[in-house]
């Protein structure tokens, strides 16, 4: 009988722990990988090409879909990138409002990243807490702009409305008595920032029993000490981003580095790994989700002590109010205007980035003048590290893969676009 | 120190512990469909088309929605209605098509196209999909009260 | 020279311009944008709408950029402080009393008011006070209004008193009572009137039948050749999900300028008549019914040949003349294949005898801007405005320049210009061209040349014929232009050796004005009984239209026609038709006589819905593609012919697209040029004319199948005076008077 030196085995796109429609195929000896080959494409949406033959608002809704676990910060990315063609700001409430829904966000898709990370590796339960949280936050989402995922809440400008001053309850059933209804919209009660707030104050005990479930877990230990080693150098180099850059040790933010909105103005951390493996990336992240309640924290703060508009008052760009739109010959021509043709951005070029969960999520976009982009790119930080797939397993084992392929947190959507 | 928590497994047994503690606290979920989970006024769900209270459609067919629709989901045709104004002929929304953004709604000038809070609506045949004219009409009839009351709730902040 | 040019500065970008010419031409030249409603560079300067005020270098205050010649050394800003307050603050004004109407307004979302609002306006309104409301005119079945969307631009008032001539539209009142009116309620009746709807910046004037059906920003827009007279406007077909919702103009200043004749804008409305013809249909046993393409064009192939049975006389091949080139040509290589020569498109025409007189490429005899320069024009038998407005447009133009115009017309048509008139009744129009050529004879001192003198002799020539004959000599550029009237007369062979006497003796140039779309390009695609493809000679002529009629062929192919309508004797042209044994007829429509006279009834795409190629009346050459869908099963004309020809066995036929057609009938017309040179004879006296004026002159609106079938054309004051509404016709004498 021959001996078989190596063989490849498909990873995927069928596979539950691929993530989507991650197709990796894998060289391997024995339970070693050799060889990593990522295949992209199978979510291929042509979003960018899309965006270029639609006045610029029409896309927003695109953006949510690209990495649909953290909507809003792409949203932030490409609405920050319009803004610096348009050259106008935000309110400075629209600006807290959407640092709080980054940071929301990025609880968000770190609690998605979390427990299908844990899942992955066999820690069902963690999974199940997770989601428990997530459902809240997507309340909130909800609540704001009416979906729970694809919010399309942003604007160039600002945001579409203000939180509103309720948060939506829970009905009476014939299945809760009226105290258990009662515990169950305690937290409801009041507006949406009381929720938000009431949220940031339980969910640090929450990160807690994450932790008691995972960080000194012996099982988790052995899956991600030591799993995917990047030294910072070769991070940098193969140009990670995010928690997969600050896991191997570089102290690299975009909140911090270069702020936008009004994140120089509030009082963040951020954590950075040692050793660039798994586990630390892990730690990374885990502090994230605090730091993020931080942020959070601050925000409502703000927010409760300062109402004010959230959408700039321009009506060449930003709608003008329905109230006014329905008596006000000039309103009218410019919600008209604003709904069919959109409005035309100043040529030239530019790059705009925010912090986005995974990374560095940043639209580069070309104007000709018109009312749609001339070219959009986006720049998404996922790609990179599935890039990187093929030198984070090689040497390691088959189970490892699983491993890397969650410490990535690689979510398709932004990948192929 | 190390060596003996390995082998006393304490970070297993916290872990255990948790989970047991779980136990007895009170579950998270709900018992859909006889319970469901707060909904906000702003939801974004099936579409409706509303009349006025005298029962004339609000639809002008000025076909704003049309153009500001990114997933050109809808479809208008329009003609002179029969008292002489300007008015759909034809209002098709195909739901495989339309991606939730609202615009819609943000769109109309006359609050006809709106997306109401039903979400729990399923296709059986091929075809279903599509909401005809009379099918958003009969959406808009049927929930006027409740479309009415969120538009209402929602009104100060739009 | 160089004193004409002044040098000006605009936004700090320096300019030369003419002197004299206004700044608002000077900055459209350069491509700098100054916005305005009331100017429009075809029409006169009115400087009321005040929306161009710009700011000038040590002018007082800010200057109406339509209405400020230029000056040398002018340093103007049209993006300064001051000009954009001055701008802001006109947008408010004209806001202030513009209804909400956008959403259910049409103009909206293409809509000058809507542009300059966003683009130079403010966003809010302070204006909380009550709106003005102006009660809505009736102008006709073309026009809708709204006239509280009125910015009072009076570009429709201006257009009817400088384009059509005749002022149907005024401004009454002042200041805020101001509006637009018809003076007493009537239609505006012109046949330019559809202009105004493009011109209106506002939704106050707009396409009546259009109205509501479409947005701008969902039709595509597709440049196309209007298909119903010999100019050949430019025009976009505008269309929304494989269906024409409207036409507008397509600038091209060498032949329609802007504008449009209400024929080429409304015809469309006619597309999707209820008798569309959406299948094949075939006759088997008396009985009509569908068929399949396939089955249709093997039996039509199948009948033909039997019928004819090696005889390629027995049949007839009757053509529209607003047929394409592409499909004339493979018609003519049909008639080749089956061995006929019997096959013609003038079909309006009664006088064949000097038909070897016809030029091989008639045209205008000059290109149709170079109408304008003419310093003299004698139209001879043409009811000019309803023939070819636009060309009656260039005419007016150049009567309005100083040439002298001329009618020779068996009535007076209403021209609102300075003409004179001869008159000459149908049977006496020979007389009339004769009194002419023998006064020119006496005026210019000369012989009459030999072609004529027998038919000019024993006439005597009256003032009238003395004085048009004046207006004619000693002109550089004059020019006889020969109408439809003239061509239609029985004694057409006569009317044009009198009439290239004349132009000989005067020194003139003879034009035509081809019958439809595509006459021009019909006579050098060979669709002649004696001649082929650019005028091949050679052979015994076939048999003209009223040959084919007068002695019954068994077989024909009759392409886009309605006998009884488009055929002069069309009774018996469907007599005729109707006892032949097979009849393969092309028709985008169906109707009683259709289904009556013929034996396989094939469905082609009308105009707009087929590619092609027009040769217009000054000999150029406009190639178009497909803009709709075809209505049905119907299918381009070229397709069907193309597969017909291939199961008759024409060689060399399998064209796969509308443009190697083309390439077969540039091959076949070669180098073939616009010539109208005149060498014919009179052989024999015609006979004595026994047609009505009636008969000669087919109405504006009925000159072919799409035009008939226009709802709100057959609507209009000239359609339903045609048609013996007495009512309609006292509107249009009144509006003669008027």
């Amino acid at each position: 009988m021959p001996e078989i030196e190596s063989f490849t085995v498909n990873f995927g796109p069928q596979h539950p722990a691929a993530h989507g429609v991650l197709r990796l195929v894998l060289e391997m000896e024995g339970e070693v990988i050799h060889k990593a080959d990522p295949h992209v494409g199978l979510l291929h949406r042509a979003t960018e090409k899309l965006a270029e033959t639609k006045p610029y608002n029409q896309s927003i809704g695109y953006m949510d879909r690209l990495d649909y676990v953290s909507m809003m910060c792409n949203e932030h990315g490409y609405v920050l990138a319009i803004e610096k063609l348009l050259g106008i700001k935000p309110p400075i409430r629209a600006q807290y409002i959407r640092v709080m829904f980054d940071e929301i966000t990025r609880i968000l898709n770190h609690l998605m990243w979390l427990g299908a990370h844990a899942m992955d590796i066999g820690a069902m339960t963690v999974f199940l807490y997770c989601f428990r949280e997530r459902e809240d936050l997507m309340d909130v989402y909800e609540a704001v702009s009416g979906t729970r995922m694809h919010a399309t809440y942003y604007r160039p400008g600002g945001v579409y409305r203000d939180l509103p001053d309720k948060m939506p309850q829970y009905e009476p059933s014939p299945y809760r008595s009226a105290k258990e209804l009662e515990e169950l919209n305690e937290a409801r009660s009041g507006s949406v920032l009381d929720f938000i707030e009431h949220f940031a104050d339980r969910f640090p005990a929450r990160i807690d029993e994450y932790e008691t479930l995972l960080t000194d877990n012996r099982i988790w230990k052995q899956r991600t000490v030591n799993i995917g080693v990047v030294s910072p150098e070769r991070a940098m180099q193969l140009g990670f981003s995010g928690p997969m850059l600050r896991g191997s040790g570089v102290v690299w933010d975009l909140r911090k580095h270069q702020p936008y909105e009004v994140y120089d103005q509030l009082d963040f951390d951020i954590p950075v790994g040692k050793n660039g493996d798994c586990y630390d990336r892990y730690l990374v992240r885990v502090e994230e989700l605090r730091q993020s309640t931080r942020i959070i924290k601050q925000c409502v703060e703000w927010l409760k002590k300062n109402p004010g508009p959230v959408m700039i008052d321009d009506r060449k760009i930003a709608p003008p109010r329905r109230i006014e739109m329905k008596d006000d010959m000039e309103s009218l021509i410019h919600h008209f205007k604003l709904f069919t043709e959109g409005y035309s951005v100043p040529e030239g070029e530019v790059y705009a980035a925010v912090e986005a969960p995974k990374g560095e999520f940043g639209v580069y976009l070309i104007s000709d003048g018109a009312n749609k982009p001339y070219r959009v790119k986006v720049r998404a930080p996922g790609f990179p590290h599935l890039a990187a797939m093929n030198e984070m397993v090689k040497g390691h084992m088959l189970a490892d893969v699983v491993a890397v392929i969650g410490t990535q947190d690689i979510v398709f959507g932004e990948i192929d676009r | 120190m190390y060596p003996v928590k390995t082998f006393l497994m304490t970070e297993l047994l916290a872990g255990l512990r948790l989970t047991l503690k779980h136990f007895f606290t009170r579950k998270a979920t709900v018992l859909y469909p006889e319970e469901k989970t707060p909904k906000s006024p702003r939801f974004r769900g099936l579409h409706a088309l509303r009349r006025y209270p005298n029962g004339q459609e609000r639809c002008i067919a000025c076909k704003l929605c049309e153009a500001v629709c990114p997933a050109q989901a809808i479809t208008i045709e329009s003609g002179v209605g029969p008292d002489g104004t300007r008015r759909t002929t034809r209002y098709d929304i195909d739901l495989f098509k339309c991606i939730y953004c609202g615009f819609c709604e943000e769109a109309c000038p006359v609050d006809a196209i709106v997306e109401t809070r039903i979400h729990e609506f399923h296709m059986e045949r091929r075809g279903e999909n599509i909401m005809t004219k009379d099918k958003l009409l009969a959406v808009g009839d049927k929930y006027e009260a409740m479309i009415a009351a969120d538009k209402a709730a929602d009104a100060p902040y739009r | 020279m160089s004193d004409d040019i002044v040098k000006i500065e605009v936004n700090g970008v320096p300019l030369e311009a003419r002197k004299g010419e206004m700044l608002i031409e000077v900055t459209d030249r350069a491509g700098i944008y100054i916005p305005r409603f009331c100017y429009h560079h075809k029409l006169s300067v009115a400087a009321n709408c005040r929306m161009c005020l710009v700011d000038i270098e040590k002018a007082p205050k800010p200057m109406p950029a339509c209405a400020t010649p230029v000056a040398d050394g002018m340093k103007v800003y049209t993006r300064s402080r001051r000009a954009i307050d001055a701008q802001k603050a006109t947008m408010e004004f004209l806001l202030i009393n513009h209804p909400l109407d956008c959403p259910i307004c049409d103009q909206g979302g293409e809509c000058e008011l809507q542009d300059l609002a966003v683009g130079y306006g403010r966003d809010v309104s302070r204006y909380t006070e009550r709106k003005r409301v102006v009660k809505d005119l009736n102008i006709g079945p073309l026009i809708s209004t709204d006239m509280t969307r009125c910015i009072h631009c009076t570009r429709c008032v201006r257009f009817g008193i400088e384009i059509q001539g005749i002022q149907q539209l005024g401004t009454i009142g002042r200041g805020e009572r101001t509006v637009i009116s018809t003076y007493v309620e009537r239609a505006v009746e012109h046949e330019l009137s559809g202009n105004i709807i493009d011109l209106c910046p506002v939704g106050a004037l707009n396409n009546k039948p259009y109205r509501y059906s479409a947005r701008p920003w969902e039709m595509s827009s597709k440049p196309l050749v209007a298909a119903h007279d010999a100019v050949g406007s430019n025009i976009y077909a505008h269309v929304l999900r494989g269906r024409v919702k409207r036409v507008v103009p397509k600038r091209n200043d060498s032949i329609n300028e802007t504008w449009i004749s209400d024929r080429d804008r409304f015809s469309c409305y006619g597309l999707y008549a209820d008798d569309r013809l959406e299948k094949p249909m075939v006759k088997i046993d008396q009985q009509w019914t569908e068929a399949t393409w396939q089955e249709a064009l093997e039996l039509a192939a199948r009948e033909l040949v039997k019928t004819l049975d090696g005889e390629g006389e027995a049949l007839g091949v009757l053509v529209s003349p607003n047929a394409t080139l592409e499909e004339m040509f493979l018609l003519r290589r049909i008639a080749d294949r089956l061995g006929s020569r019997n096959i013609d498109h003038r079909l309006r025409r009664r006088d064949f005898r000097d038909q070897n007189a016809d030029p091989v490429f008639p045209w205008l005899g000059c290109s149709i801007e170079g109408l304008e320069r003419r310093d003299a024009i004698l139209v001879v038998g043409s009811n000019l405005r309803m023939e070819a407005p636009l060309i009656a447009h260039r005419v007016r133009n150049a009567a309005l320049d100083g040439a002298a115009v001329t009618f020779v017309n068996p009535a007076a048509y209403t021209y609102h210009f300075e003409h004179e008139y001869v008159d000459a009744p149908v049977e006496r129009m020979v007389h009339a061209l004769g009194a002419l050529v023998v006064a020119a004879a006496r005026e210019t001192q000369k012989q009459v040349p030999a072609v004529a003198a027998k038919l000019a002799s024993e006439i005597a020539a009256s003032d009238a014929h003395t004085s048009a004959v004046r207006r004619l000599i000693g002109k550089e550029r004059a020019l006889i232009l020969l109408g439809h009237l003239a061509q239609r007369h029985p004694q057409f062979a006569e009317i044009r050796a009198l009439a290239a006497a004349l132009a000989a003796l005067t020194g003139a140039e003879i034009g035509y004005i081809a019958e439809g779309a595509n006459g021009a390009g019909a006579a050098i695609s060979g669709v002649l009984p004696h001649r082929g493809p650019g005028g091949a000679a050679g052979g015994e002529p076939g048999l003209d239209v009223q040959g084919m009629i007068n002695s019954p062929r068994r077989a024909y192919i009759v392409f886009g026609i309605e006998p009884r309508e488009d055929i002069a004797n069309g009774e018996r042209a469907e007599q005729a038709l109707k006892s032949a044994d097979t009849v393969i007829t092309f028709s985008s429509y169906v109707t009683d006589e259709l289904l009556g006279c013929s034996t396989v009834l094939l469905p082609i795409a009308a105009f707009a819905e087929t590619p092609g190629t027009f040769v217009n009346g000054e000999g150029r050459w406009q190639s178009f593609d497909a803009a709709a869908n075809p209505v049905g099963d119907a299918r381009p004309g070229w397709r069907v012919l193309r597969v017909l020809a291939n199961l008759l066995g024409v060689e060399d036929a399998e064209y796969r697209s509308a443009e190697e057609v083309l390439d077969g009938v540039r091959r076949a017309v070669g180098e073939t040029r616009p010539d109208n040179s005149y060498s014919g004879q009179i052989e024999a006296e015609g006979d004595a004319v026994q047609v009505s004026l009636d008969e000669l002159d087919v109405p504006i609106y009925s000159v072919d199948a799409v035009v008939r079938r226009s709802e709100p054309l057959q609507r209009t004051v000239f359609a339903r005076g045609a048609k013996g509404d007495d009512d309609a016709r006292a509107e249009i004498r009144v509006q003669s008077a008027g």
